[in-house]
């Protein structure tokens, strides 16, 4: 309890050395995740490289919900892990995370919108992830001030309840597992821009910094909107196009809404933080753009679907309007694991929407990978090298609010 | 307090927004206020004697009148019923009830205050460090903070109307700002003959001119008189202006790509897209730092400026200004006049600027001026009763603190320029040390930028500026060398400007940020007022590590309140600056994101833009007591009762769907053929007219994006119907592949411009042929072939499909006779036993011929060789969209297989459950209906390859519990087809 009254520095400053084992490029919460779970497996020669401070990417943008309630065999099980490993995050880092796991509501506005939510919860319920479908009467009881009024254009049939669905403090978990990393022996440098990647014989040696030239044996990209940029330094092209998400947030209110509440339909969700703000996010740009720059036509979109869920927020002041890049992969799945014919080069991107759910076991996992050299059985079906052979994934339908429309 | 009883309205003011001759009433929790008509809900409370607005976020400590201009969390309240209403521009209207929020029973009496006694518990990010061992203290503790949590409430039973509504307006050139530089910049653009929009987020226009109450004379033809004076020349000329369009009263919100200007003007929501756009947002005054610097009574110094000129409300009886700057000297002067004893003017720079009249006067007055000096504390416990003053000199460290006794703190704590707007626009900023202000750097194309939010404080310059930037505005809009002339003689004259004579050198008037005393650093000494973090917590924050200004205001919460930084980012990225050793440019700041000023959500969206589609034929459906669903935009009817009793009807008699929602395309032209063999896997150029081809769409990777029929009516025009939902993104798919080809195909969206409906069963023949000339033998009318001809009088399109398996006929007539058409063919089908059937029984009646639904069957990762539709791909073709990645499918043979399947018991599953094996899911069922003909349950499943073999056993769960089922792959009904021929 008195740990409250420590003024700890959360991670060191160092000089940039001019060699480690693992160059991490990217000092969001994916790098920063790789780079502790990496020191638990004794790999501790480690850099986490950012162009802008720690977490000031996608992770500062992210609107933090963690889930599980996926839809494919693959993509079940690993959201689930994450889950699980974001439940025991704040003991194991000792930095409280904030995590609220307060439920969600995924709706149903059509008959074929619920089979969808069917599909998900049977394939949850047997993969051992805590889904079930439930009717107005019930979604009545857990969100009092949702609207279920019938006749509606949208009105509310089912929905998907997803009981471990939680939402955390996103800049938390970034700091938490810096301070992890940065205890293991990792070295955190932000305003370090990567510039190129140095590669002999088909092999990657190290990366040219801002600040100079660093060797490396393993270089691991872990940019989210900016995989490409990065990829496009050892001359591979990514399937993957980056497109803004919207979100933005309102007034504090006191308590009204203690689940977060998804419609697909809708492209919008929404859910109220523990300090009362309620966060509403939509789906991403229906174009590609590297633009972070907010649009009113969103604006208006997500405001009055928000609207339709909800008619009792009419005069709730909107505060804040943000985008954040999302990588977006054929199959709304990411892309993890080596490349063939690169050797050395690690690639944990095509992150979309569902990036910040799955740091915890990305990075477990694809430390892992790094410690082992074997690639986890756990994220073998999302190696780039499915699209060549046409083992896509296909997690489109779990992307709900989120997908492309 | 003295006066908390007393009516604070000061004798009439020349420069005020009042009416004194109507009166005004309303409640203030349950407590009746006086006020006249154009008071703000604070201006009336203050008038009243109340000091208390609201509590505190955090420590719920009282909380009064601070920025008197709708920027700070200080007076947000709750007005019939709407949360978080900024007291001090909401003008009262008669009757309405305002009440606090966030404090319990009352705000001046919250229990939660505790907290405030509790605040060392609660340093800087504690709830980082707190509560997470063990685990299920975290779950009691969050109950709590999210009981405490938050300001004002909703009322989740509030009615769901709303009156907002939205307008378009182009203009040439928007300024922004109704002060004098925006003023100046309306006059100088609508000169050059250019349309101009002047938007101003104040009732009336002139900005602070209104209550500045200096001599501006000697400005020879600028200006001349005092503020109010040069106010009302400038905005009579403008009013004269047959050029300029004035919104006041409107807050531009936000400013998005090409200039798109966001307003929101009472209830209406004006979207503003202007060729070039001024902004003169001017600057806004932001509070010092020292212990208690929250207490009601301590506000801006130009809030009290606002009281005593816009409304004559005595904001005191003693007070104590506190400057960094000139300023104040003015507002000090003010105060005096309005009765105010000043008891001390503090100002933390070593002295005040040259030749700065307003002090003399203040001197010859009386008032003491204590230069050098810095408040350290405030005390009081509902509202300031004294400071305790002390220097700041590093040459008398040690003279005494002095207290001084007072009930009002004005504090003067430097400008912040509102350049909001400009960072939307991706303009960028600069420290300009001699201000302490930053300053616009880069501008955006298009963007011109005039007055105080450039960091001057000067009137000549700011109308001189304002006059530049209309001119330069108005240049974009009439093309290059139009006003060249002008436009360099006025730069000219800002130029040279200091050295006319009758102008007094500008003086900074926001100086760097001085080093308060020690004392000072304490932790009732607030930077940010809407999350309540004080100066102990940004030094403590940043000694944890949180040195980069965005980590420190994510970590300490520093401007993420209600006022995003308006009031505190300047004193964030000052101490921040200080204790880091960085200069305030090094340090940067935090990023303005839209809205600069909250917006409520029912603003932004308007009236409801969410229309339902009906069919012709929606009333008679409805007749017929027909359930509706929603199928995209439209409404169908799902069924007439008994969805088994529709497919007996069509099985064994004949019935009637209407299918208007079909998306229908005509695509036309020389090549029309040329660009459905290109986006279609199938061809179609080489059809034969009057004939029809069933059409599947893939996209760029193969898999299937919709399906359809396509029928050639000439050489150079075919309708092409899609799925309901589809029949947009189709058209845009085909126009997507046809743009910039050469080639001549024109596709039209004909939708809604036909009615449809499929009739189909034995009996169909029979019923049609009563009604219609066109031959509908079999042997004249062939399965897949179309008819153009009269049905019921009316010219129709017939095709001879059979998607529920029965000899059937789908019609599409002018949408206007649909009604006509439906009704007649149901008498004509009346001795047959006629029945309209819904969309369920459709589903039973295709799912019983394996027909798949694009959408319920085939997902995102399905393609054509997989679901059992390989005779449609025609790799003969040389090219169609998704050729290489079917190929590619093809090579690799597929992995899943969709199939049709019959259980083996009374068990019917539900559409979306999984086929299991070993407990573990393998696959997928996508339909599944009980048969009223097969009298079982059965549907359509994807499972692995391997197992699509006729006969083959396959579990599926059924209420969590496996089931078996038999993999079929013929169709379950007429397999051969036969019956579609007849």
């Amino acid at each position: 309890m008195f740990q409250i009254f420590a003024k700890n520095r959360m991670w060191r400053k160092q000089p940039l050395k001019h060699r480690y084992e693992v160059v991490i490029i990217g000092g969001g919460v994916h790098g920063l995740s790789t780079a502790y779970y990496l020191g638990k497996l004794g790999v501790t020669d480690v850099a986490v490289l950012d162009k802008g401070y720690l977490g000031g990417g996608a992770s500062a943008r992210t609107t933090a919900i963690i889930r599980s309630n996926y839809l494919t065999p693959e993509g079940i099980p690993f959201f689930n892990e994450s889950v699980k490993l974001y439940e025991g995050l704040a003991k194991e880092l000792n930095f409280n995370l904030l995590f609220n796991q307060m439920g969600r509501l995924d709706l149903g506005h059509t008959d074929s919108a619920v089979y969808g939510l069917r599909m998900r919860t049977e394939f949850n319920r047997i993969l051992g992830v805590d889904s079930r479908l439930i009717g107005p009467k019930e979604i009545k009881k857990l969100v009092p001030s949702i609207d279920l009024r019938e006749g509606k254009h949208f009105p509310i049939l089912a929905a998907l309840y997803h009981p471990p669905c939680g939402v955390i403090r996103h800049d938390a978990v970034v700091w938490g597992y810096g301070r992890g990393a940065d205890r293991q022996g990792a070295e955190l440098h932000p305003f370090t821009e990567v510039t190129g990647i140095d590669r002999t014989n088909g092999r990657v040696t190290g990366v040219e910094t801002s600040q100079g030239l660093v060797k490396a044996n393993t270089v691991i990209s872990a940019t989210a909107g900016w995989s490409s940029t990065i990829a496009k330094m050892v001359d591979l092209e990514l399937p993957i196009t980056t497109h803004a998400l919207q979100a933005m947030v309102t007034e504090p209110l006191k308590p009204f809404l203690d689940k977060t509440i998804s419609s697909a339909n809708l492209h919008a969700y929404v859910y109220q933080t523990d300090r009362g703000e309620v966060v509403i996010g939509g789906g991403v740009d229906p174009y590609p753009s590297y633009s972070q720059r907010s649009t009113f036509q969103q604006m208006e979109e997500l405001a009055a679907n928000t609207l339709e869920m909800f008619p009792c927020l009419k005069n709730v002041n909107v505060l804040r309007q943000w985008a954040g890049l999302c990588d977006m992969t054929p199959d709304y799945a990411p892309i993890l694991g080596p490349v063939d014919g690169i050797e050395g080069f690690i690639l944990s991107c095509g992150w979309g929407s569902w990036g910040f759910k799955a740091a915890p076991v990305a990075g477990k996992r694809v430390a892992e990978l790094i410690a082992t050299g074997e690639t986890p059985e756990l994220i073998k079906p999302f190696s780039l090298s499915r699209f060549r052979e046409g083992n896509l994934v296909n997690e489109r339908a779990a992307a709900p609010a989120a997908a492309i429309h | 307090m003295a006066g908390d009883s007393h009516n604070q309205r000061l004798k009439p003011q020349p420069t005020e927004l009042i009416d004194r001759n109507k009166s005004l009433e309303f409640q203030f929790d349950g407590r009746r206020v006086n006020a006249h008509q154009g008071d703000t809900v604070a201006s009336a409370l203050h008038a009243a004697g109340v000091a208390i607005l609201s509590r505190g976020f955090k420590y719920h400590r009282p909380r009064g009148f601070l920025c008197g201009a709708g920027r700070c969390p200080n007076c947000l309240v709750n007005v019939d019923g709407v949360p978080n209403v900024r007291a001090c521009t909401q003008q009262v209207r008669q009757a309405m009830n305002v009440r606090h929020q966030n404090a319990w029973p009352s705000l001046n009496l919250d229990f939660l205050s505790v907290l405030d006694r509790l605040q060392w518990l609660m340093p800087v990010g504690f709830y980082y460090k707190a509560f997470h061992r063990p685990k299920f203290l975290w779950g009691l503790a969050q109950r709590v903070i999210r009981r405490v949590g938050g300001l004002g409430s909703v009322d989740i039973d509030a009615d769901p109307v709303t009156t907002y509504r939205h307008r378009y307006h182009h203009s040439d050139v928007a300024v922004v700002g109704g002060g004098p530089a925006g003023l100046a910049a309306a006059l100088g653009a609508a000169e050059q003959g250019v349309g101009v929009t002047l938007i101003d987020d104040q009732p009336e226009l002139g900005g602070h001119l209104l209550f500045n109450s200096k001599d501006f004379s000697g400005l020879p033809d600028l200006a001349d008189g005092s503020g109010p004076e040069v106010a009302s020349k400038l905005i009579q000329r403008v009013i004269e202006s047959a050029n300029i369009e004035v919104i006041s009263g409107a807050t531009v919100f936000a400013q998005y790509q090409d200039n798109l200007l966001t307003i929101l003007h009472g209830d209406e929501l004006v979207k503003v897209r202007a060729k070039s756009v001024v902004l003169a947002t001017g600057t806004y005054e932001v509070p010092l730092q020292f212990q208690n610097n929250d207490l009601p009574g301590i506000m801006l110094t130009t809030a009290a400026q606002r009281l005593i000129h816009l409304y004559g409300v005595k904001p005191g009886n003693t007070v104590v200004v506190a400057t960094v700057n000139d300023q104040a000297y003015q507002a000090a002067l003010d105060l005096l006049n309005a009765g105010v004893e000043v008891a001390a003017v503090v100002d933390v720079r070593p002295t005040y600027s040259h030749g700065l009249e307003a002090a003399t006067t203040l001197i010859s007055r009386g008032v003491p001026l204590l230069t050098g000096h810095a408040i350290t504390h405030a005390t009081g416990k509902k509202r300031v009763r004294a400071v305790v003053v002390a220097s700041v000199s590093p040459r008398s460290p040690d003279s005494p603190a002095r207290r001084i006794t007072c009930n009002l703190v004005c504090m003067a704590g430097g400008f912040q320029p509102a350049n909001a707007l400009l960072q939307h626009a991706g303009g960028s900023l600069d420290y300009d040390e001699k201000s302490g202000e930053g300053i616009p750097h880069d501008l955006p194309n298009g963007v011109y930028v005039a007055g105080e939010v450039t960091g001057v404080h000067d009137l000549a310059t700011a109308l001189l500026q304002g006059r530049l930037a209309g001119l330069e505005a108005a240049r974009l809009v009439s093309g290059p060398g139009s006003n060249q002339e002008e436009i360099g003689r006025v730069r000219q004259r800002l130029n040279g400007l200091e050295t006319e004579p009758g102008i007094i050198p500008s003086s900074p008037v926001s100086a760097p940020p001085v080093e308060a005393p020690t004392e000072s650093r304490g932790k009732k000494n607030f930077v940010c007022f809407c999350e309540d973090v004080t100066v102990k917590d940004i030094s403590q924050a940043i000694e944890e590590g949180f040195e980069d200004i965005q980590m420190l205001k994510r970590y300490s919460t520093a401007t993420m309140g209600p006022c995003q930084g308006k009031m505190c980012l300047k004193a964030l990225v000052g101490l921040c600056a200080q204790q880091t050793g960085r200069t305030i440019g090094d340090t940067g700041g935090t990023t303005a994101r839209p809205p600069v000023q909250p917006v409520p959500l029912a603003a932004l969206a308007g009236p409801s833009h969410m229309p339902v589609k009906r069919t012709p034929l929606d009333q008679n459906h409805r007749d017929l007591g027909a359930s509706m669903v929603d199928l995209g935009p439209w409404q169908r009817a799902h069924s007439y009762g008994s969805p088994q009793e529709e497919c007996l009807a069509v099985r064994q008699r004949v019935g009637i769907i209407d299918v208007t929602t079909l998306g229908k395309l005509e695509v036309t032209g020389r090549d029309a053929g040329a660009l459905l063999d290109k986006v279609y896997t199938h061809h179609f150029s080489n059809l034969r007219v009057g004939r029809i081809r069933y059409g599947l769409l893939c996209s760029d990777n193969g898999t299937i994006m919709d399906d359809g029929t396509v029928t050639k009516l000439a050489e150079d025009r075919y309708f092409v119907t899609t799925t309901t939902g589809n029949v947009d993104l189709i058209e845009e798919w085909f126009n997507w592949w046809q743009a910039g080809t050469g080639s001549c195909a024109h596709v039209t969206n004909v939708t809604s411009a036909y009615a449809a409906v499929n009739v189909a069963g034995p009996r169909a023949r029979d019923t049609l042929t009563k009604l219609t000339d066109v031959d509908l033998s079999a042997q004249s009318f062939r399965y897949m072939r179309s008819a153009q001809g009269a049905v019921a009088g009316v010219p129709a399109i017939l095709l001879r499909i059979g998607f529920v398996g029965e000899t059937g006929w789908e019609i599409h007539v002018p949408a206007e006779y649909g009604q006509h058409v439906w009704e007649t063919i149901m008498e004509a089908g009346r001795e047959f036993g006629i029945a309209p059937f819904g969309l369920e029984a459709q589903r039973i009646l295709r799912l019983e011929k394996m027909h798949v639904i694009v959408g319920q069957d085939t997902d995102a990762a399905s393609n054509p060789l997989d679901s059992g539709m390989d005779w449609v791909v025609r790799f003969d073709k040389e090219d169609f969209i998704g050729r290489e990645g079917l190929k590619l499918a093809s090579e690799q043979g597929p992995r899943n297989k969709l199939v049709g399947f019959i259980m083996q018991n009374w068990h019917v599953p539900e559409d979306g459950v999984p086929v299991v094996s070993g407990g573990k899911p393998i696959g997928k069922v996508t339909s599944a209906r009980f048969s009223p003909t097969m009298n079982k349950g059965f549907g359509l499943a994807w499972v692995p390859a391997e197992l699509a073999q006729d006969g083959t056993q396959i579990s599926v769960l059924v209420n969590g519990v496996p089931q078996p089922a038999q993999v079929a792959l013929q169709p379950f009904y007429d397999p051969e087809g036969e019956l579609l021929r007849q």
